[in-house]
């Protein structure tokens, strides 16, 4: 007992954990919307270490062949492919959803603002990356999707110097310069991260709007010193959001890998596996799409056949308002509610992208009349603008109001999407039917809003509250505790089950998948395991989410 | 027993039974004088020092239970790192070993089979196929003379100088006996295509002794080819190793010491097709400390880690023209 005491001393000692300078954290901030920037980090860990495991089997010279290759000879060639590509998807949800929540948070708000502007050149350097590693696959999408992008930059006679920097001889099937290119973008990522990162540990993680109202906001020294050192309960906290992003990165694609035949629309989203290549006869038959990041370009090229207007609403409008909004948006008000400007532009902003990317899934290359553009982007415009305009920042009345779960957020996320898949559908084929199923996720979508409303837009006065502890606060969590020890050692005898199957599964070959998602599973389980460890040593009773 | 109060007509909880068992259970611990609550650390410290008496004396996490948990957590660690062990074998790159010679049927690059009456005599457009591995390119040759017509190739004994050993080649195939096939790696220092090439008997001659790389002949070359009376030539302009496609691609003159293999030609004259079937010469890579390579032309088949076997159809492409710069 002394003895491992002993030795986990000793290396504390001589790594001086107790001394690095990561940030300290508040007893309330171990929820995981206070961790989205480790989810997006966990996701390019993930994606960089498959990515080189990739790298001993890739040719450029043979782009599809060797992607073949790989899936087909490579032992579990195929589940570290499918899962390299699932991480860099995952990595690009993360990066959003930690920008947008950033961004109602106020985060990028002094003494924020360079990390903010780091950030969003991360994002558009990861959807680089992304971009250049689909085109590695060398299929029948990828060429098509390198020859619109070329095709974007060609038309633009100045910007035409660009196509041999970028994309070298890929028309002659050598893939050199795009793997390049690809490495030296995740290169440049991860030296932004490493800015981004000792930025953000350095001003501290956002404080709750209860503590920290106004701008600036950040932790005096002397506050600071009063929380959780970052050995041990930041490391296992972080440890489990890193192995549950993994779980998720693994077992997901390897489990799509078993679904066949997916109908047209779904197929960007949920089929890893790479289309025929562009000479052979089957190519002629597949519909191309962009990857699915970019089908929200996709659609913008329909409503517009000038190349520098399409530019201009797509991409470079969008950039330089993320870019410049920190010098904008100057109050020092955090409140979503008190920045209403910059609240509503940052909603329109996502559902715009969520809207049009769901476009161009359904309607691609479908051309779009004025009239029609005007009605599909101007309501969320007019309902936004309403919604803000009547919506008041609450008075506290000191109700008790519940942090959502990871897994309600993402189940709103999705009714969000089908509601506005539904929307599209409508707009394009008004029928009964479709009225129907929109109202029907209309209201999913209101009732989820709702509930969801409570968490974002929770209100704060503008002088900090005296401490009022509620009455009902309760002394103990022992029972839920007693559980969570119970859970644990379940979870053990689940995984060494699911551990000892996994040595029987062949390295190639149509059962090789489940190989990644039994590790993805395991990986949820430890996940959960030590967030359940955290749970029960370090949770203390009044804890609650700020 | 939850503890609850009575205000007007409704109930209203004040206490749970599992919080009211818990305050007893810390309030006697607080008595205790083994574990006395220090009521003026509590007034120092605030809460902290509460939670912290709470979490050490009362229930809480003790010791104990801690390491259980510990145990649990490094446990399903543990269990990980071993399922993760199999999954290591990405790191093993799959080596296709050909245990013997595939028949591999030639085909053009469209697929269809390629038939010998129409591969073209003398022709200076190089035509490869890859056997036994991919990567491993021979050259394919319908032999003729000056005037290009098809010539037999006769079996003939083949010795390879640096061993001082001899070889039988079995002669051409085909309708007149006169397609070859032979490995398109120089046995000098491994140069390929277009470097070495077949020089068809209107590019031997003294025009070709300024032509640009790779088209060069030299001077020793010539006069080997015309000492030993041969039209046409094997030759690398590396570093200058002729062959004599004639006598199954004997030295004519160095830096080689070996020379090239041959792969075995079958040609069915039912269907006119070619099928590749074994080889014979030396090995395709020598091995050894001398740089000997084995006489058995099956010993670097199941070492090579060059190629997977190419299987029962490799194509014939015809696409460079070394001479059409010069």
């Amino acid at each position: 007992m002394s003895g491992s005491k002993r030795i986990s001393g000793w290396f504390s000692e001589r790594l001086k954990l107790e001394d690095l300078p990561f940030f300290k954290t508040p007893d309330y901030m171990y929820h995981v919307n206070e961790w989205l920037g480790a989810l997006v980090a966990a996701s390019f860990i993930y994606t960089i270490i498959s990515g080189l495991i990739l790298l001993l089997y890739y040719n450029p010279e043979a782009g599809y062949q060797s992607t073949e290759a790989i899936i087909q000879q490579v032992p579990y060639g195929s589940v570290v492919l499918y899962s390299h590509l699932y991480g860099a998807y995952a990595m690009i949800i993360l990066a959003y959803v930690h920008m947008f929540r950033n961004y109602f948070a106020g985060a990028y708000k002094r003494p924020r603002e360079l990390l903010w502007i780091l950030g969003v050149l991360m994002l558009v350097l990861t959807l680089g990356a992304s971009f250049l590693g689909y085109s590695l696959i060398g299929d029948a999408l990828a060429v098509s999707a390198v020859d619109v992008g070329a095709g974007i930059i060609t038309s633009i006679p100045q910007l035409s110097f660009l196509i041999p920097i970028i994309f070298g001889n890929y028309d002659t099937g050598d893939y050199e310069r795009v793997l390049a290119m690809h490495i030296i973008l995740v290169a440049l990522i991860g030296l932004l991260f490493v800015f981004h990162f000792f930025l953000a540990e350095q001003y501290g993680m956002m404080p709750s709007r209860k503590v920290k109202p106004k701008v600036p906001a950040v932790y005096t020294k002397e506050e600071w010193f009063r929380f959780n050192p970052w050995w041990p309960r930041n490391f296992v906290y972080m440890s489990s959001l890193i192995f549950i992003t993994w779980g998720f990165i693994l077992a997901v694609p390897n489990a799509l890998a078993y679904l066949n035949g997916l109908p047209q629309f779904l197929n960007p989203f949920m089929n890893p596996k790479p289309a025929p290549p562009p000479n052979s006869p089957a190519a002629a038959h597949i519909t191309t799409y962009p990857p699915w990041f970019f089908l929200f370009l996709y659609k913008i090229a329909d409503f517009t056949s000038d190349v520098v207007v399409f530019l201009l609403i797509g991409v470079i409008i969008p950039l330089i308002y993320l870019v410049l909004v920190p010098f904008i948006d100057r109050s020092d008000e955090l409140h979503p509610l008190r920045r209403k400007v910059f609240t509503g532009i940052g909603i329109l902003m996502m559902t715009y992208l969520i809207q049009t990317s769901l476009w161009g899934d359904l309607a691609p290359g479908v051309e779009v009349s004025v009239k029609e553009q005007v009605v599909a982007y101007l309501i969320p415009a007019i309902i936004v603008a309403l919604g803000l305009t009547f919506m008041k920042p609450l008075e506290n009345q000191g109700k008790v109001i519940k942090g959502t779960s990871p897994l309600t957020s993402i189940l709103f996320v999705i009714v969000a999407m089908l509601f506005a898949g539904a929307w599209v559908e409508l707009l394009q084929y008004p029928s009964a039917f479709t009225f129907a199923v929109t109202a029907f996720f209309g209201s999913l979508f209101y009732l989820g809003a709702k509930e969801m409303s409570k968490v974002v837009l929770t209100s704060v006065p503008n002088r900090a509250l005296p401490e009022t502890r509620q009455a009902t606060v309760s002394t103990s969590n022992e029972t839920k505790k007693k559980f969570a020890e119970i859970l644990m050692s379940l979870l053990f005898i689940l995984v060494v089950i699911l551990v000892a199957q996994m040595w029987t599964i062949p390295p190639t070959g149509y059962a090789s998948n489940l190989f990644g998602v039994d590790l993805g599973l395991v990986f949820l389980m430890l996940g959960e395991a030590i967030s359940l460890y955290h749970y029960v040593v370090y949770k203390k009773p009044n804890e609650e989410v700020e | 027993m939850p503890l609850k109060f009575r205000l007007g007509n409704g109930e209203k909880g004040v206490l749970r039974t599992s919080d009211l068992l818990f305050i007893q259970k810390m309030l006697k611990t607080m008595r205790n004088p083994k574990t006395r609550f220090d009521s003026r650390e509590f007034v120092e410290k605030g809460e902290d020092y509460l939670f912290n008496y709470v979490g050490k004396n009362v229930g809480g996490v003790d010791e104990g239970r801690r390491n259980f948990l510990k145990g649990i957590v490094i446990g399903i660690a543990a269990a990980s790192v071993v399922g993760v062990v199999p999954g290591l074998r990405v790191l093993v790159p799959p080596v296709q070993q050909a245990s013997g010679f595939p028949k591999s049927l030639l085909t053009d690059s469209s697929g269809n089979p390629v038939k010998a009456s129409s591969v073209p005599v003398n022709s200076p457009i190089i035509m490869l196929f890859e056997y036994p591995l991919t990567g491993e390119p021979n050259f394919l040759i319908n032999l003729g003379d000056k005037d290009n017509n098809p010539v037999a190739i006769a079996p003939v004994e083949v010795t390879v100088p640096q061993a001082g050993k001899s070889y039988k080649f079995p002669g051409g195939v085909g309708p007149k006996n006169s397609i070859v096939a032979y490995s398109a790696i120089c046995q000098h220092l491994g140069c390929t295509p277009p470097y070495i090439h077949f020089y068809p008997p209107n590019y031997v001659g003294p025009s070709q002794l300024t032509a640009p790389e790779p088209d060069t002949l030299t001077a020793q070359a010539l006069l080997a080819a015309k000492q030993a009376n041969v039209p046409a030539l094997i030759h690398c302009d590396c570093h200058g190793s002729t062959y004599d496609p004639y006598r199954g691609a004997a030295v004519l003159t160095g830096p080689t010491v070996r020379p090239l293999p041959a792969v075995l030609l079958e040609w069915d004259n039912s269907t006119d097709y070619l099928y590749a079937i074994g080889a014979i010469g030396v090995a395709t890579y020598p091995e050894g400390a001398d740089g000997t390579p084995s006489q058995d032309p099956n010993s670097d088949l199941n070492t090579s880690q060059f190629g997977s076997s190419v299987g029962d159809k490799t194509q014939l492409q015809a696409s460079t023209n070394p001479f059409s710069g010069s």
